[in-house]
């Protein structure tokens, strides 16, 4: 066996040191060849003679050669590695002798290959994520689902139901549980910083089978009530907060209130079960709560030795019916559900074709761009007609033909898809931080977005995809009945004159779609670079966070957030620095939508027939506190602001905007009018009274993008969460944040705020602003690789003229005659591919009453028609110069 | 093919030269070397020819793939060096796998053709 293997490699091998093995064995046949014919010398025959009678003896010097070569490795490999090398030698010449054509196919190819492998990493990560823990893929999480309730409500049973797990199930071997705790992470001496805390079982530590990297992680002692408060602590923490010490056991960092003993740290890297840095014992003891209405809690385990996930999914099901029987008010209506743990945020295997579908989308990007550069190979190969013919006369068969232009497509492709997986990369890092900037610690620490080897592999099958639509299919057009007509008329040009009515066809469909992909190019570009938000002052002087106060049991608020609440503010309107605080429930422009209806005038007060029409419109709400419209700079156009009578249990009155007067009223005086709350299927709530109105904030960035606001007055110790908005004069605001949390931990550890953000940094909406970058991306490349394409057919086709411009010149006609005939045609096909995409725009403008075009059709038409002809002309130039300055007698002599 | 991979017997027999047997140069190649120690493919070549007494029928060029076989199997090894009359060659030799391949290979062969012997020579007598 070995000695085969052994047989095989080498074969294998000689591949690759062909024309070593191949000098070697000349060498040696000529050396045997030269011995037998000196011996034959010796027998009495002429030199010519012996030599012809030596070559006889060894069987021919060919067929000896064959032979060697056929025992030396495997033919077949051979031949296709090395005629493939050749190939690809001459795939990197067509790369340098056509550089537009080479700049185009990279540009786009890797476009698209860099947004199709980019796709498929992230949605890889998504719905087939793996827990890089030892056996990670033997952790599952178990839990109950009932339709009935929201998903946190279900997990209010599953403290009581981790004991019946625990002791009915051997399929699991051993059960955690965690939840997630936010609080404010006080370090002597460091800033305050608002964490999530995993509070775990000890168990959680031992599945996740992760040693702690300093001292030791909790064990059941830790979780019984009463014990001291401990915490583990992660590498960076321990790094950021106590910079790496090695007294770090035993030193205490505050979490809240309370001050808890360090005891372990874990490795770098460790965040498990979410993404998590700082972990305290989980100490809920189920006799403290009824069924039902315990804390929220996730539970986790792992995979018996030589149990399966079926068998787990059974057993789960048995105890889950089990349940529902012994425990009807909490269970009828919950099953049980155990999935892979790093599946958590998939919970419905059966929507994973929605990010199939997304996959496709992005993978079909490659499709569409790839058949634009096909056209542009096309023209290229069919100027190479005569190569083929030749080719095909000394013996290629097509196929060998198509490989050929498939391996030559492929150097080009494979570059691009290089170039792809770099763009790629870069594009993945923009995500990770995106995601780590809006969804922090709680991205689970498993999706990973660096390219790793399938993303290589997909851009590798995706840059062969490339290869077969840019270069096998021009290949197979090219080659069919054309080039044996190719052989017949070898060197008179013959072949390319046949194809006057293809080139038409391609001309006017590249400017047609060209021309149709305009406007959304141009419109999309215009979306992605221009700021979405304008607030029409110095937004940047505003800080905005979320306010929380976080408790240790539920509901036990009582006045004490009133008070810090008020006591905050106080603090902060102390501070030199700020010159406004105000209260929101909402981040301007983040306001949430609800239904309304409107009564139609005053006089009508109370009547349902006085509402507008079918009348529900979404509006924009907000509770804002009775500053927040001083604060933020906002003039009351009409009527009055908010004042403490307002906040009277009976008041009824609200703020509307500009945009609610006229979209939601028509206009006119508004004063006074009413407005309610609708729900479908419910009672409409109480009447409110508009008192004022106010311009539109945020200011609409175009004229058609503002909505319809109303503000309520509020008291805010009533709304928790609450957003603070701060105002921050004569430093820099976004160097203000810490200050704010430290100010804020100062009234009260336990009041928390969120990200600190700029108005500025909110109404970047950064997502938005990427997708319409990728989208505007896109459109400009195919725009390009349209540009390109017109810019290549028109150059063939002039070219393909070129002889018979040189010959009418020769025959004594005009030059700039000849110059007109040309222009003439060219814009001739461009006109028509103008008017062919234009068209559908026209109909889609005309059906959408000038809405998409915002009506400026007249204008974004000219600019169409300006900048296609303008690329079309330019093409026709160089060679129509080329074509004029030809020596009569060279065309002559090549029509010959 | 001039280097036979199947049995020619009755033609090589009227033309008074035998065909090799499929497999078999290699055995010789093998077993040259074993005998004379490292040579080069004309001395390989020649050798057998002078052993067999001139009856094998064998294109010298066939050596060559011989020795490339038996060199990718590892059962021989080659090095450039200088022949008695101050020429160039590649000398081919033994491995210590082509020793223990030859033995095996004789030893098959020598059963080989004695079950073919007492089978050719039963049908001999029962034709007769």
């Amino acid at each position: 066996m070995k000695a085969r293997v052994l047989e095989a490699l080498s074969r294998l091998l000689s591949v690759f040191r062909r024309h070593r093995l191949d000098e070697d064995f000349e060498e040696e046949l000529s050396i045997h060849i030269e011995m037998l014919t000196e011996e034959n010398q010796h027998r009495g025959m002429t030199p010519a003679e012996a030599r012809r009678q030596a070559i006889l003896r060894v069987g021919g010097l060919n067929a000896t050669r064959e032979i060697h070569r056929t025992a030396r490795g495997i033919r077949l490999v051979e031949d296709f590695f090395w005629s493939s090398v050749l190939d690809f030698k001459l795939g990197t010449r067509m790369m340098k002798k056509y550089p537009g054509l080479t700049v185009v196919g990279l540009i786009g190819m890797g476009i698209a290959i860099a947004i199709g492998g980019a796709a498929y990493r992230v949605i890889d990560t998504i719905i087939d994520p793996v827990l890089p823990l030892d056996e990670g893929d033997r952790i599952v999480t178990i839990h109950n689902i009932n339709p009935t309730l929201s998903d946190r409500e279900d997990r209010k049973t599953h403290l009581h139901d981790l004991i019946t797990w625990r002791e009915a199930m051997d399929t699991i071997k051993e059960f955690g549980a965690y939840r997630t705790i936010q609080r404010n992470l006080i370090t002597p001496g460091g800033r305050v910083e608002p964490m999530r805390i995993a509070e775990i079982t000890a168990s959680g530590f031992r599945i996740a089978r992760v040693p702690p990297f300093v001292g030791r992680y909790f064990d059941d002692q830790d979780e019984r009530a009463g014990s001291e408060p401990v915490v583990v602590i992660g590498y960076d923490i321990w790094q950021a907060r106590f910079a790496g010490g090695a007294d770090i056991l035993g030193r205490t960092l505050q979490l809240g209130t309370t001050l808890h003993r360090v005891i372990g740290v874990m490795p770098r890297g460790f965040a498990f079960p979410v993404n998590n840095g700082l972990w305290i014992p989980m100490r809920l003891d189920p006799a403290s709560f009824e069924r039902g209405q315990a804390p929220a809690i996730e539970v986790f385990g792992r995979l018996a030795p030589g149990a399966t996930m079926s068998e787990a999914r059974v057993q789960a099901a048995t105890i889950a019916q089990r349940l529902a029987a012994e425990y009807p008010t909490t269970h009828q209506h919950s099953s049980t559900r155990v999935i892979p743990y790093a599946h958590i945020y998939i919970e419905r295997p059966e929507s994973l074709w929605v990010f199939h579908l997304i996959q496709l989308f992005f993978s079909a990007l490659l499709v569409v761009i790839g058949t634009n550069i096909s056209i542009l190979v096309y023209a290229r190969t069919v100027t190479r007609m005569d190569e083929f013919a030749v080719r095909t006369a000394l013996g290629a068969s097509r196929t060998r033909v198509v490989a050929q232009l498939f391996v030559e497509a492929l150097v080009l492709s494979g570059s691009a898809a290089l170039l792809g997986l770099a763009a790629a990369n870069a594009i993945l890092k923009e995500v990770s931080v995106l995601l780590v900037q809006f969804g922090g610690a709680q991205v689970p620490f498993w999706w990973n977005f660096n390219i790793n080897s399938a993303t290589v592999e997909y851009a590798a099958v995706l840059a062969i995809l490339g290869a077969a639509i840019v270069g096998v299919l021009p290949a197979l057009k090219v080659t069919g009945r054309g080039v044996h007509a190719g052989l017949q008329s070898l060197g008179s040009g013959g072949v390319v004159r046949h194809l006057g009515r293809t080139w038409t066809v391609l001309i006017v469909g590249q400017v047609a779609i060209a021309v149709m992909l305009l406007p959304l190019a141009v419109g999309t570009a215009v979306e992605a670079f221009s700021k979405t938000t304008e607030f029409g002052f110095a937004s940047s002087e505003f800080l905005l966070s979320s306010l929380q106060l976080d408790q240790e049991r539920e509901g036990e608020f009582g006045t004490r957030y009133a008070d810090v609440q008020s006591e905050l503010i106080r603090r902060l309107e102390a501070e030199p620095g700020i010159s406004g605080v105000t209260l929101t429930t909402d981040v301007p422009g983040s306001e949430s939508y609800f239904p309304v209806e409107v009564e139609k005038d005053v006089g009508s007060k109370g009547s349902l027939d006085g509402t507008l029409g079918a009348g529900e419109t979404y509006i924009g709400v907000s509770k804002v506190d009775l500053d927040y419209f001083g604060m933020f700079e906002i003039p009351i156009l009409a009527g009055r602001g908010f004042g403490t009578g307002d906040l009277m249990p009976a008041a009824t009155s609200v703020i509307v905007n500009r945009t609610f007067v006229e979209k939601v009223l028509g206009g006119g005086s508004v004063l006074g009018q009413r407005v309610r709350y609708t729900q479908k299927g419910q009672q409409p709530g109480p009447w409110y009274e508009i008192v004022g109105i106010v311009p539109d904030f945020p200011k609409p960035s175009k004229p058609n993008s503002s909505t319809s606001k109303l503000y309520h007055p509020m008291v805010p110790s009533d709304i928790h969460p609450i957003v603070l908005a701060v105002r921050v004069r004569g430093s820099e605001p976004s160097s203000f944040a810490d200050h704010l949390r430290e100010v804020t931990a100062a009234v009260d550890p336990m009041l928390r705020l969120g990200p600190v953000t700029t108005l500025d940094e909110i109404s970047d909406e950064i997502w938005v602003r990427i997708s319409a970058m990728i989208l505007g991306l896109v459109t400009l490349s195919v725009i390009l690789l349209s540009a390109a394409g017109i810019y290549a057919l028109m150059s063939v086709t002039v070219e393909q003229r070129r002889r018979e411009i040189g010959i009418r010149i020769a025959l004594g006609a005009d030059r700039r005659r000849i110059l007109v005939t040309i222009f003439g045609r060219a814009a001739f096909r461009l006109g028509i591919g103008v008017f062919a995409g234009t068209l559908p725009i026209a109909v889609v403008d005309w059906t959408s009453n000038g809405e998409a075009l915002g009506g400026h059709s007249a204008l974004v038409f000219s600019c169409i028609a300006a900048i296609m002809i303008t690329v079309g002309l330019i093409a026709t130039v160089g060679p129509a110069r080329r074509g004029l300055r030809i020596c009569p007698a060279q065309a002559l002599k090549e029509n010959g | 093919m001039p280097y036979s991979y199947g049995s020619r017997i009755g033609k090589s027999m009227s033309e008074d030269k035998l065909d090799l047997l499929k497999g078999t140069l290699d055995l010789l190649v093998l077993q040259t070397l074993s005998a004379m120690g490292a040579m080069h493919g004309f001395g390989i070549a020649r050798r057998i020819e002078q052993i067999s007494g001139d009856q094998l029928r064998m294109n010298e060029g066939t050596i060559y793939a011989s020795l490339v076989r038996l060199q990718n199997r590892r059962l021989i090894k080659a090095a450039w060096g200088t022949s008695d009359n101050n020429r160039k060659a590649k000398y081919y030799s033994l491995t210590r796998a082509g020793e223990k391949e030859l033995a095996e290979e004789t030893a098959t062969w020598k059963r080989l053709s004695s079950v073919i012997g007492r089978v050719l020579a039963t049908s001999g007598e029962t034709g007769e």
